[in-house]
């Protein structure tokens, strides 16, 4: 009898003791977190999941601010199939989405390796700056700027032209020349982020394999196209995701350069929404439409996804 | 780390975020937001910070006169008017809406329609005062600040659209300032001396499209609009008290009505084919996006010879180092009519403001002789009151004819506002948008752009009440 119980009541109490103790300081390592994580949660609450929610709500009711909405039901996304301005603006949209994201990989691509090639460091520091810059500005006063130096008759671009012999071009006034224009200064603010997205995929590509390919004969063309591409595809899916999402709600560009014009030829889905919403005060209709906009960047991100199981290679 | 226990650095991180909440809780919360919470009549208008403060010696004129209404000036910005509406709608759907709100003529019947409150009872109680107004201001500018018999504005300011001509690219041509009654094809064949002599580089006639002196002044000289206009009923009780004897107060009415699109008549055909002609021909500017401040400098540096303004160009061009001697206005040239377009703006009272008797006062106040010339001491834009339209008001600045900007209303008194119903944002993206297609294409292509602008001017008056 006496044999039976102090070792092993004698082991059990430490342990426990022990459990107890690391419970609460997992309670109040929870508790910490929760603390931390509070204001991050709070202002995602307020101010991304309360505005969707209420999109969503607002989408089935006609509501012009003033008044109280009104429950139509679908009525909000059954009307956007008879809008044919939306229909253009849609057309717009996808034309300057890949017309602008290719040329805006293309030249993030092209300046990120050129700015990791051989050159002294304070080129390099300067050139890295220099071309993210434009990122930082805002839309609307680079369009401001822009529609000055695109302006027909007092522009620069046009004086420059001139000076070469070329008649001036109607740039912001014309439906070939906008869209255009629109894609230009569009590109010029927004290729610095796939540019930094580059910078740091080139920088991750081992300096071995690069050297292993040159004592094979690679050429220079050879190493990028087989070496560089590849290895850089994980990046180049981040940087067309990233582009494409943010091309799709292009407004501030053509807004201020052309407010959609001349006719619909630069008018896009975005555009649309604030039309309804702050011009014809359709605020349900324009909630449909930003739902039917988000619907559409999630189903090209998630085909974007799904391609690049066969195109991404991840070393 | 050892001199520092994690609860020590746990705790101070603790204080550092309270000391952070409690010093930042007025930012975090818009407390610090001047005017927030306090009893103050909020007046919204649409300019910058510096805007607003330039209208503090209004303020303090006001509390002088008023010492127990604490005044408190908004200043909103936007790029234009529909922008500034929209953020005083966003005001109103927040629960913060001003109490009174400057409004120009492409508001007048949006704000009328749904969130202001009309004067008249004000305009009554306050006989005496409003008789002396009334007898100053001219009335087709108050005609258009009622809405369905109603006045919902007092103006302040307003421009007419008439010709500013830079006159040392006049003389180089050999051409002399146009007469009163100039036709549209004298101001053609002005355009081509001016494209024979120019140099290159310079535009014998400047103009942009939007609803203010974009084609809606050749529209009206031609005795026509891009929208059907009638006028409502009643007014009865303003007219037949101040401007009972007055010629140009009769046949007056309760407001402008734009129901529909007239975007199909023969008349508007006629004005944007002469228009396509005269950018076709190069006299005159592919007309872009945009206000007409931006060719302050270029006209000022001779590089344009006619451009549509109103009175508010005079101070830009004086900032411009522009002598008054160098350019000179005069009015739209003729066509069937010379009927002008203008545009006012004024102050328009909430429907929500729980301080109205404060807030008309405010607005009687702007109105006043004191009013108008502590907010608007410079020639940046022309006064409503006819008396205060003078030489004092442009010595130094010029141009010779500043007459012109009063007279355009005295001498044709038919001269009407902005087409503006209470769509007019909608109505606006409209013209503009198919406006530049019919004027800068082939010949065939203006009646199917025209017929475009019929169908969206349709939609955009439907769609909303």
């Amino acid at each position: 009898m006496t044999t039976t119980t102090p070792p092993a009541q004698h082991d059990s109490l430490p342990t426990v003791r022990q459990g107890t103790e690391d419970s609460r300081s997992h309670r109040q390592k929870r508790w910490l977190q929760i603390l931390f994580l509070a204001p991050t949660v709070i202002g995602l609450a307020l101010f991304t999941v309360v505005p969707i929610v209420a999109s969503l709500l607002l989408a089935f009711f006609r509501w012009d601010v003033i008044g109280d909405p009104e429950f139509v039901g679908l009525d909000n996304f059954a009307s956007l199939g008879s809008d044919p301005t939306l229909r253009v603006a849609f057309t717009n949209t996808v034309l300057f989405v890949v017309i602008a994201v290719v040329l805006q990989l293309a030249v993030a691509l092209a300046l990120a390796v050129m700015v990791m090639s051989k050159m002294p460091n304070w080129l390099r520091s300067f050139l890295r700056s220099a071309l993210f810059f434009p990122l930082v500005l805002s839309a609307s006063s680079v369009s401001i700027v822009m529609a000055y130096l695109f302006n027909q008759d007092f522009g620069l671009v046009n004086k420059v032209l001139n000076g070469i012999g070329v008649e001036s071009v109607p740039w912001l006034t014309s439906d070939w020349a906008a869209p255009i224009v629109v894609v230009l200064v569009y590109v010029w603010q927004n290729f610095g982020f796939s540019f930094l997205l580059f910078l740091g995929g080139l920088a991750a590509i081992p300096r071995d394999v690069y050297e292993a390919a040159a004592i094979d004969g690679a050429t220079g063309w050879r190493r990028f196209r087989q070496i560089t591409l590849p290895l850089l595809s994980p990046t180049t899916l981040v940087a067309s995701v990233m582009a494409i999402i943010a091309a799709l709600q292009i407004f501030d560009q053509p807004y201020v350069l052309t407010r959609g014009g001349p006719g619909d030829s630069t008018r896009t889905v975005v555009m649309v929404i604030y039309e309804n919403a702050f011009q014809q005060l359709n605020f349900g209709r324009a909630s449909a439409l930003g739902i039917v906009l988000t619907l559409v960047i999630m189903a090209v991100t998630a085909v974007q996804f799904r391609l690049s199981r066969r195109f991404v290679f991840y070393s | 780390m050892s001199d520092f226990p994690r609860r020590a650095v746990l705790g101070g991180s603790g204080l550092a975020v309270a000391t952070a909440l409690t010093a930042g809780w007025p930012r975090l919360t818009g407390r610090d937001i001047p005017g927030r919470g306090k009893d103050e009549l909020k007046v919204a208008l649409l300019g910058s910070a510096q805007d607003a403060a330039a209208r503090q010696k209004l303020v303090a004129a006001f509390s002088r006169l008023h010492p127990d209404i604490p005044v408190r000036v908004q200043a909103i910005q936007g790029a234009d008017w529909s922008d500034f509406f929209a953020k005083i709608l966003t005001l109103v759907a927040a629960g913060t809406p001003p109490d009174v709100v400057m409004v120009a003529t492409e508001g007048t019947q949006l704000f009328a329609s749904r969130l202001a409150e009309p004067l008249d009872r004000f305009v009554k109680r306050d006989d005496v005062e409003m008789k002396d107004f009334f007898d100053d201001v001219h009335p087709a500018l108050i005609e258009s600040f009622m809405y369905e018999g109603s006045l919902y504005q007092l103006p302040v300011d307003f421009n007419a659209a008439n010709m500013y001509m830079n006159l040392n690219t006049l003389r180089s041509a050999g051409l002399e300032r146009p007469a009163e009654d100039w036709t549209n094809e004298d101001f053609v064949r002005m355009l081509r001396g001016l494209r024979k002599s120019g140099k290159g580089g310079q535009v014998p006639f400047y103009w942009n499209n939007r609803l203010w002196g974009g084609v809606v002044p050749w529209l009206y000289a031609n005795d026509t609009s891009f929208l059907t206009e009638e006028k409502a009923p009643g007014g009865d009780w303003l007219w037949s008290r101040y401007y009972a004897d007055a010629k140009s107060g009769q046949e007056r009415g309760g407001g402008y009505r734009w129901r529909g699109s007239n975007a199909t008549d023969p008349k508007v055909t006629e004005v944007y084919e002469f228009l396509r002609r005269i950018v076709a021909e190069g006299l005159g500017s592919s007309p872009s996006q945009g206000g007409g401040n931006q060719l302050v400098g270029q006209f000022a540096s001779g590089k344009i010879g006619f451009t549509p303004a109103g009175g508010y160009w005079v101070q830009g061009l004086h900032e411009a180092k522009m002598p008054g001697s160098a350019f000179d206005v005069q009015f739209f040239p003729r066509w069937r009519t010379q009927r002008h377009q203008f545009g006012a703006a004024g102050y328009a009272m909430m429907k929500t403001s729980q301080r109205k008797d404060q807030a008309w006062e405010w607005i009687k106040f702007c109105a006043s002789r004191e009013g108008l010339r502590l907010s608007i001491p410079t020639p940046n834009t022309t006064p409503v009151r006819r008396s205060m339209v003078n030489e004092a008001l442009y010595r130094g600045t010029g141009p010779a004819h500043w007459k012109v900007f009063y007279d355009t209303l005295d001498k044709f008194p038919t001269t009407g506002p902005i087409p503006a119903p209470p769509q007019q944002a909608a109505v606006e993206t409209a013209l503009i948008k198919n406006t530049l297609g019919a004027v800068t294409g082939p010949a065939k292509g203006v009646e199917p752009a025209l017929r475009r602008l019929d169908a969206d001017l349709d939609r955009a008056l439907r769609s909303t009440t």
